[in-house]
């Protein structure tokens, strides 16, 4: 057929999907949270270690949405766990994913008012956003890939010419020693490095819309190994240019480096500039895939149509953007939100995989 | 815990921006969709409907009586009204039959009607000629001869130049000759001028467009569908592509396009591309046009097609991408190191032509901080004493540079472009000398607008200057941000555009790593060996 | 219904048109704003003009424990500035207040100037070491970590004397804050010019309570002068000395932070000879017996000889270097234990970067030793060896 009328994303799509789902308000935020916890110049450590960790839970998700081909995590839980239970599962998942739209977008704001348009009123940076990513969403999950797909290299170029100008403050003694402290405090700051992958959950029902679901495996850890690499390099870099101590003490420590220097002579000398654009765009890409999930989730779980949906979640996510009072709530906020994305997983991929695999396997019932 | 958490219950004004927050969308999607069919009004229904238009577009006429004076009585009643219409009757020398002519004044060459026609006519053609009914067409020595089906198609092939015959004791009449009427010679294309590459460009005659289109190769696989379209006044349109490239579903569906076009007169292509394309509303056009044959041809090698219309040098290309807005055959012609060059320059200047004034507006109104301290000193200096804020201070400067150069395409060809350098010469430096604007406006206004005119296709810059605007408008209201939100507007809409089924952003989104070699860059001819995987074509080499 | 949506359209026409009219809520005119290009703070005493401001009875609530001066550019030239005359007026402006808040004295700024003062563009702060003896650098650098226009990139210096001064120039036409920021430019010339401590550096150096030394600026005839570093104790973040130019500058070689530069010598005759450096690699070696801690440093350098007074030089020779490089090599030393007695025992402060080596390397010891360091440091023996290799002498040669 020449015009396609499928909703479906190709591997690479998926690829770029699920990074951009990731990679969020943490890029700004994840090398303060997390060397706060380990206090040592192993912070990167600790996120080689979350990254790996989580990797078994991608492909958990993955095997879990391989067996239902075509479906999303609110249509088969239905299937695994009973109706009314499946139903319940899926709204804490809904809500779970609008609380971390929420949260995207009042972190953008709080940037937003502080570094680029003090004094503007929340209202009014928020809802332009939010309507325009209801326009994006609208157009369904191919959109929203398509528009992921233009920004993702945009922002990757972008972030790497800066991190690469920013080299010229990295110092290699602020990465040392290594394990000076031993391995306890690269653990206890496991905690927040896993934190920084909330999100993973969308691969539940990016699985189903995948041209060849048999490549999900592959097309979502080549997604969380993008994720981890620039991550990687970003507390890396972080860390390297600011040392621990005024990484500790920054706010939003990856701005706080790239203001830490001025390229004279070069036309945008302060590079917290490009900088900014590409977060905000990465944002956009970031809230409207979670925009999209939980109208997906609403939609499919009380049988509603898509677009209606959309306008009614609308006021939803304003109202928890605008929910937290304070910066601190809001990282409040987000440590919750890590605390709900654990206990979800516990609930969600790893309680369904069980049931499923007692039904099939033991009671060998056709599901 | 019940008390923490009434604490974070918002207040009324936080209720209320929520519901607007519901509200504006759906207000504004009702208003767009409303504006919609309103403006989709172009297109004949697809039901029951369009059978009765059939018939409404052909009356059908009464039929030839067999009676030649009656006839003859009809036609002149009906059209003999007409000043210009040149009635002629006849005698056959050797059969003594009568026979009329008719044909419009100034259609023809006076020497082939005396000449030839006449001569013929009224000397040499024997009985053996006439006589036999039904055989006229094969014994006239003409090359262009119909036959008319009814008085109403004779009546308005003669009025539309052809040259009517009826002799006395055929039934129906004959059309003879095409019409010849008053053309421009070839010319070099005005809109698409290259320094190397062919210097021909299309007119407005079809048969001679489609005879350029034929005689850019040997091929008997060019395929060229000619259809009548317009309710009232009727026209030629040519439907061009390769028969073996084309993708089969994609010209049905054009074909479908263009008989559901209701218009009573279509007269120019941009009439065809309005009827036919996906999204009225959006700012971006999604057929392209052009008025040079290679480029057509290069565009059906791609497995696109072309529609050709009688009476307008503008051929459509269908389906069309953002891309193909900023290449130029030029891209081709020339070597590919250079051929890319040019290329990643004119998306450079694309980017400026949109977003300059914007960028300005949002550094000197939002963001001092964001800019080099020096420039920022030099910039405060010279804005000393300018009375406007920069939203003001950019429209004074880019509505009169677009009164510029509109007028400057009225104005007669000599005189057009120095008014051009002198109205923005002068206009700019006494502004910057009145106070007005900042001499560092004027130099962003100036990159604008050259960049502006370095995007090869005209339509595309129209778009571009359009959408510059709205750009603004958004960074005087959000700054920085309200860029990025504009250029996310952009993104989201282009993604969901569509030309003809083809995504419009092709190959950037979804991604085509193929056809990426024809995008940023133009890559070696010896790379090019397959066609775009966009058109989804039938046979996809171009190499062996 | 056409009529009506026609309606409905002119609603949003209207609305979409009152949006940027009662929006712009951040928009600001750049030519309506001033620019700070430099913050100088001073111990607290009203400046001259507050003086007499306050003696009319214009004052408010505070107490004067700090002055800060900010020096505002460029400054609003009214009518038509031509081009000849721009170069005659000063370029730009300081206004001085006093107080305990920093951020309130800046708005006290803003009850005396035409235009708001916008911080994005301040370029460098320099601080009095009077005022360090009694304030702590965290107190005082807090406000201007937290702003939100400040940028981290700005530069901070210490002020032998009163640090307005270091704002003021006598050339027309320059803004002193300019200069002092690209005074570092220099370092590729002289070592005497330490690495420069920008607002992140000082934020991670406050925080981790080491010890530091900021570069000094001096003042005199109009002009300004990089003149050695203060050192600021860490657990008190108070100024307790200064080194001197040539401390500065062994320093600089010590912490391998400059490679430019010339060392001085006399030869055997009494005359001067000069060495210029092309390379400098120090390496401390940390090393541990028992609780005792000793470094090993040794220092490296590359370069030619450049100048000689000495009239009965001796020509180009390998031996003649090394006679040099022997002579230079005792200079150098004798620089460095100069230094190191003065940090040991002087100020009894790390400011060379011994601690971090240490740390890096034996992080047990460390751990045991980091909240006393500095007297820990000032009992350790630290053993230096430097070597000199004259590769070259110039495109001058004698035989």
């Amino acid at each position: 057929m020449f015009t396609r009328t499928d909703d479906r994303i190709t591997t690479s799509q998926a690829v770029v999907f699920l990074t951009n789902t990731v990679l969020g308000a943490g890029i700004l935020t994840m090398p303060r949270s997390v060397t706060q916890t380990t206090e040592t110049p192993d912070s990167w450590l600790t996120i080689f270690i979350g990254g790996a960790v989580i990797l078994p839970v991608i492909l958990l998700l993955v095997k879990l949405s391989q067996q239902f081909p075509g479906q999303t995590v609110f249509q088969y839980a239905g299937r695994i766990a009973g109706k009314l239970p499946g139903k319940a599962i899926c709204m804490l998942l809904v809500v779970y994913f609008l609380v971390i739209a929420g949260f995207e977008i009042r972190t953008l704001a709080e940037v937003t008012l502080f570094f680029l348009l003090e004094g503007t009123p929340m209202w009014a940076i928020v809802l332009p956003f939010i309507w325009l990513g209801a326009y994006l969403v609208g157009g369904g999950i191919n959109s929203i890939a398509r528009v992921n797909q233009i920004v993702f290299p945009i922002s990757m170029l972008v972030l790497f010419v800066s991190f690469g100008v920013s080299l010229r403050l990295f110092d290699i003694n602020n990465l040392r020693p290594v394990l000076g402290e031993g391995l306890l405090p690269v653990f206890a700051g496991l905690k927040s490095s896993i934190l920084v992958y909330t999100g993973c959950e969308v691969i539940l029902t990016l699985v189903a819309y995948m041209e060849h679901p048999r490549q999900a495996v592959k097309a979502m850890i080549g997604g969380i190994t993008i994720m981890l690499a620039v991550y990687l390099v970003t507390i890396i870099v972080v860390v390297g240019g600011m040392s621990v101590d005024s990484v500790i003490t920054s706010t939003w420590p990856t701005i706080d480096l790239i203001r830490s220097f001025e390229v004279t002579g070069f036309f945008v000398e302060r590079l917290e500039f490009p900088l900014m654009v590409i977060w905000l765009m990465q944002m956009f890409c970031n809230f409207c895939s979670f925009f999209f999930q939980s109208s997906l989730g609403v939609s499919q779980i009380f049988n509603v149509s898509y677009q209606p949906v959309i306008y009614g979640l609308l006021p939803v996510l304003f109202l928890s953007t605008m929910a937290p009072k304070s910066l601190n709530d809001l990282f409040h906020l987000g440590d919750a939100i890590g605390m709900m994305g654990i206990g979800l997983f516990l609930l969600v991929p790893v309680l369904l995989s069980l049931i499923w695999l007692v039904r099939v396997k033991g009671l060998k019932q056709h599901v | 815990m019940l008390s923490s958490v009434i604490d974070y219950i918002p207040g009324w004004n936080v209720w209320t921006q929520a519901i607007l927050a519901f509200l504006i969308p759906i207000l504004a999607s009702k208003i767009y969709k409303k504006m919609y069919a309103i403006t989709g009004k172009g297109k004949k229904p697809d039901t029951a409907d369009s059978k009765k238009a059939e018939t409404l577009l052909e009356p059908s006429g009464a039929p030839f009586s067999g009676d030649y004076e009656a006839d003859i009585q009809v036609i002149r009643d009906r059209i003999g009204g007409n000043s210009d219409l040149i009635f002629r009757e006849i005698r056959m020398e050797k059969t003594n039959v009568r026979a009329a002519l008719f044909y419009v004044a100034g259609m023809h060459n006076d020497r082939v009607l005396d000449l030839h026609l006449m001569e013929f006519l009224m000397f040499e053609a024997g009985s053996d000629t006439i006589n036999e009914p039904g055989r006229i067409r094969d014994r006239l020595p003409f090359s262009c001869l119909l036959e008319a089906s009814d008085l109403n198609s004779f009546n308005r092939s003669v009025m539309f130049g052809h040259i009517g015959l009826m002799i006395e004791g055929e039934l129906g009449g004959l059309l003879i000759e095409y019409p010849n009427g008053a053309n421009r010679s070839v010319q070099e294309p005005l809109s698409e001028a290259l320094l190397r590459g062919p210097r021909l460009g299309f007119t407005e005659v079809l048969s001679e467009n489609t005879s350029m289109l034929r005689r850019q190769g040997f091929s008997d696989q060019l395929e060229i569908k000619t259809q009548k379209v317009g309710t009232r006044l009727r026209k030629d349109l040519a439907l061009a592509y390769i028969k073996d490239i084309v993708n089969p579903d994609l010209l049905e569906e054009v074909s479908a396009r263009i008989g559901k076009m209701d218009f009573d007169f279509i007269a120019e292509s941009g009439y065809v591309e309005q009827l036919i394309e996906d999204n009225y509303l959006s700012p971006f056009q999604q057929v392209q046009n052009t008025e040079r044959p290679d480029r057509a041809i290069a565009a059906l090698l791609e497995g696109r097609i072309a529609i050709l219309l009688d009476g307008t040098p503008f051929v459509l290309i269908v389906p069309s991408t953002f891309s193909m807005l900023l290449q130029s055959p030029e891209d081709y012609y020339e070597r590919w190191l250079p051929g890319s060059l040019l290329r990643m320059l004119r998306f450079l200047a694309a980017f400026l032509a949109l977003m300059a004034p914007a960028l300005y507006i949002s550094f000197i109104s939002f963001h001092p901080g964001l800019i080099p301290t020096e420039l920022a000193m030099s910039i405060i200096e010279t804005r000393q004493g300018v009375p406007f804020p920069s939203l003001i201070e950019v429209l004074i400067l880019e509505v009169s540079i677009e009164i510029l150069r509109e007028a400057g395409i009225r104005l007669p060809k000599p005189v057009g472009p120095a008014m051009g350098i002198v109205g923005g010469l002068i206009i700019g430096d006494a502004a910057v000398q009145a106070g007005i604007v900042s001499p560092f406006l004027v130099i962003v206004v100036a990159v604008t607008a050259i960049s502006s005119f370095s995007i090869p296709i005209y339509s595309a810059g129209l778009s571009l200057r359009l959408l510059r605007f709205v750009g603004m408008l958004f960074a005087a209201f959000l700054g920085m941000y309200g860029t990025i939100l504009f250029f996310l507007l952009l993104c989201s809409h282009l993604t969901k555009l569509k030309s003809f089924g083809v995504p419009y952003l092709t190959p950037v989104s979804p991604f085509r790593l193929r056809d990426w070699k024809d995008l940023f860059f133009r890559a070696p001819l010896a790379l090019m060996k397959r066609r775009p995987a966009m058109t989804k074509t039938q046979d996809d080499k171009r190499k062996s | 219904m056409y009529r009506r949506c026609g309606r409905s359209l002119l609603v949003l026409a209207i609305s979409i048109l009152l949006v940027p009219l009662a929006g712009c809520w951040s928009s600001n005119e750049i030519e309506d704003l001033a620019l700070s290009t430099g913050l100088a703070m001073d111990k607290g005493q009203p400046a001259p003009v507050e003086k007499e401001l306050e003696g009319k009875g214009s004052t408010y609530a505070k107490r004067n424990r700090v002055m800060v001066t900010i020096q505002v550019a460029p400054i609003k030239s009214k009518g038509n500035q031509g081009k000849d005359q721009s170069g005659k007026q000063s370029a730009y402006m300081n206004v001085s207040g006093s107080g305990d808040s920093i951020f309130e004295i800046f708005r006290q700024f803003s009850i005396r100037l035409d235009r708001p003062v916008i911080g994005h563009h301040l370029k460098v702060v320099v601080i009095s070491v009077d005022l360090l003896r009694k304030q702590s650098i965290e107190q005082i650098t807090d406000f201007l970590l937290r702003d939100n226009n400040i940028r981290p990139s700005t530069l901070v210096y210490l002020s032998d004397g009163p640090a307005r001064e270091t704002l003021i120039s006598k050339m027309p036409g320059e803004v002193p804050s300019f200069h002092i920021a690209g005074m570092h430019r220099n370092q590729s010339r002289t070592s005497k010019v330490l690495d420069p401590v920008t607002l992140t550096k000082l934020d991670s150096l406050t925080h981790s309570r080491k010890s530091f030394v900021l570069q000094t600026l001096v003042t005199g005839g109009g002009e300004i002068q990089l003149s050695g570093a203060g050192i600021i104790n860490g657990s008190t973040g108070r100024f307790i000395g200064s080194l001197n130019q040539e401390d500065t500058e062994s320093l600089n070689w010590l912490i391998g932070g400059g490679d430019a530069g010339p060392i001085k010598a006399y030869d055997r005759n009494g005359q001067p000879i000069t060495y210029e450096l092309l390379s400098m690699k120090s390496k401390i070696t940390p090393r541990t017996e028992g609780e005792q801690i000793s470094f090993k440093v040794g220092i490296e350098t590359e370069g030619r000889l450049i100048e000689t007074w000495d009239e009965q030089a001796h020509p180009t020779t390998n031996e003649y270097a090394e006679e040099l490089e022997e002579q230079f090599e005792e200079k150098l030393q004798e620089k460095m234990q100069n230094l190191l007695r003065k940090l040991q025992t002087k100020y009894k402060t790390d400011v060379a970067g011994f601690g971090q080596r240490l740390a890096i390397e034996k992080p047990a010891v460390w751990r045991k030793v980091k909240d006393d360091w500095d007297r820990t440091f000032s009992r350790s023996q630290v053993t230096i060896t430097c070597k000199v290799k004259i590769t070259d002498f110039g495109s001058f040669t004698e035989k």
